[in-house]
């Protein structure tokens, strides 16, 4: 479709204000990215907004085995992963009971859940700190997957209520007449038709948890236990004072892949982010 | 539809509801106990009724860090504002290339705060050199350790976290300009609205709903903020990029003052909750003038 015609001149401006700030936003990245190739003698010797003069791999060797970059990233994986999982479910029955099941209490109970979204997680860090303590869940995985869980189950389930009641309800009568029971229903119809939702879900929730920071600062005190980007300013803190270029090779390959995912399906990332910050 | 037996509803959610309960409300409420009692975190709490509420008005480094935390929510929330606006204003004026153009404007969204912070940590450095004090070098200034400079490190800490997220805003404001009907805009055009007109009389009040959604949105998340000012800067120099919630992590966790430290989290939970009824309160008042 066809904005109305600003003419030439003007579309012209507009690319070249809309590139500036592109240039502005990714420069960053591009720059620790070109650094991380830079040999010693060219961190050294030349300013830093200067182009590698050698495409030098030794920074990569260095940051990949002299660290736990890899211990970090299995961690972050198998956060994720659980965390995820959790969520859906515990959520998406929620969701269905809330939209398709009559009861008195479904309206409360979405409401119940929707005070989640604005309970800020620093009013619940010290009883958590201290459950988790005693609790001897400290420096395991459960510590970051629970709260994320916990955190992450209202707008699941805001968003699935939000697909799930607009589904006819015809098609689980039809089921019903069938035989077909509501947990039947639930995991036989409803929800591969959410499918969209859940993607959503798994999207936004994903981002936030792969680069999830307070948590496990608090709760990861064992090296071997640490995710990604505590790992990282671990490495970076420890490195930065001697060797730039390892450090920056670290920051990539901590970077590379979550870039890679979100360059395949960068139209799902961007939506799915947004619709889950709208829907907070 | 009707449930088979009557407690059906509640064996597909109780589940979730034991979970939320035990992670979410438990905590808060406990947080909230605890916030009147002194307690360094190990031995016995010591009940002390209103002591802790009474001390946070007269702490100076709360307000130190309130005061921040309010330039950190104006500037920060006009900033990300801004900048989603007018980029995705741009991008829906120009037919080839906006997607690609989104996607690379979208980049630091994805990246943990901690990566962006350290990126900008080594491009700020003075010594050595980063790009920033080598441009500033160049063009014949003295570089400044920006970070460590008492006046101009928090605009940095509000402008990193700002840099971070204003491509979600884009992508918010982007799609809400694209689901506007064309017919709306043709016929406006028919009428011999120009391009400014356009926005300032049809395509802007369309999308005033998404515009109060983005602005709860926001102060919601700087009234919150901890990530960029906690990993780049730990709050200082001195107390110049403190936030509630980094002083209030701080004191909790390394200053063992888990009592006080409740309390400052019982004030963030409050602050925040005004905060977003202020923006709700403008909201309604903005349909009324309708």
């Amino acid at each position: 479709m066809k904005e109305i015609k600003s003419g030439k001149l003007i579309s012209f401006v507009f690319y070249m204000i809309i590139l500036i700030f592109v240039i502005v936003q990714s420069y960053p990245v591009v720059w620790v990215i070109l650094s991380s190739f830079k040999s010693g003698e060219d961190l050294a010797g030349t300013v830093p907004y200067a182009l590698p003069t050698a495409f030098y791999l030794g920074n990569y060797e260095k940051a990949l085995f002299s660290s736990k970059l890899v211990r970090y990233f299995l961690n972050s994986t198998v956060v994720a992963a659980i965390t995820l999982i959790g969520i859906i479910v515990f959520g998406a029955p929620t969701a269905y009971a809330i939209s398709k099941i009559k009861f008195k209490q479904s309206k409360n109970l979405l409401a119940f859940f929707l005070i989640g979204m604005m309970v800020p997680i620093f009013s619940c860090l010290i009883p958590m700190f201290q459950i988790y303590n005693n609790l001897g869940l400290r420096n395991t995985y459960l510590s970051l997957i629970l709260p994320q869980v916990g955190f992450g189950l209202p707008m699941c389930i805001y968003l699935y209520t939000g697909f799930m009641k607009f589904v006819p309800n015809e098609l689980m009568e039809a089921a019903a007449i069938d035989g077909a029971g509501h947990w039947t229903t639930f995991l036989k119809i409803m929800l591969p038709m959410a499918k969209n939702s859940t993607v959503t879900i798994i999207i936004y929730n994903f981002v936030s948890i792969w680069n999830e920071f307070t948590y496990a600062n608090t709760f990861m005190t064992k090296v071997n236990m640490k995710t990604l980007p505590i790992g990282l300013n671990d490495f970076v803190g420890e490195m930065g004072r001697r060797d730039w270029g390892a450090t920056f090779a670290t920051i990539v390959i901590a970077i590379v892949p979550t870039m890679i995912i979100y360059f395949i399906l960068n139209k799902q990332v961007m939506e799915g982010m947004a619709a889950g910050a709208v829907k907070n | 539809m009707k449930p088979k037996y009557k407690l059906e509803p509640w064996l597909f959610s109780l589940p979730a509801i034991l979970v939320y309960i035990g992670i979410v409300i438990f905590p808060l409420i406990w947080s909230i106990s605890y916030s009147f009692t002194d307690w360094s975190g190990i031995g016995n709490k010591a009940f002390i009724g209103f002591d802790n509420y009474i001390r946070l008005f007269s702490d100076k480094t709360l307000w130190t860090a309130f005061r921040n935390n309010l330039f950190f929510m104006v500037v920060g929330t006009a900033f990300q504002l801004i900048a989603g606006l007018v980029m995705a204003i741009l991008l829906t004026n120009i037919t080839k290339g906006s997607n690609i153009l989104r996607v690379v404007y979208f980049i630091p969204c994805i990246i943990s705060s901690m990566a962006i912070c350290k990126i900008f940590e080594k491009m700020l450095s003075v010594q050595p050199l980063g790009v920033i004090p080598a441009i500033m070098k160049l063009m014949g200034m003295e570089p400044i350790a920006f970070l460590s400079d008492y006046n101009l490190s928090l605009i940095w800490v509000t402008l990193i976290d700002g840099y971070k997220f204003c491509g979600l805003y884009m992508v918010i404001f982007y799609s809400a300009f694209m689901n506007i009907s064309k017919d709306v805009v043709e016929a406006a055009y028919l009428d011999g609205c120009n391009w400014f007109q356009q926005y300032r009389y049809i395509k802007l009040p369309l999308i005033k709903n998404i515009f109060f959604v983005v602005l709860v949105i926001l102060v919601n998340g700087t009234l919150k903020g901890f990530d960029v000012s906690y990993i780049l800067t730990s709050g200082g120099p001195g107390n110049a990029t403190e936030l509630v919630a980094t002083y209030m992590y701080k004191t909790a966790f390394s200053m063992s003052n888990f009592g006080y430290g409740s309390a400052l989290a019982v004030f963030i939970l409050l602050e925040s909750l005004v905060a977003v009824g202020i923006v709700r309160l403008f909201e309604a008042r903005s349909h009324k003038n309708e």
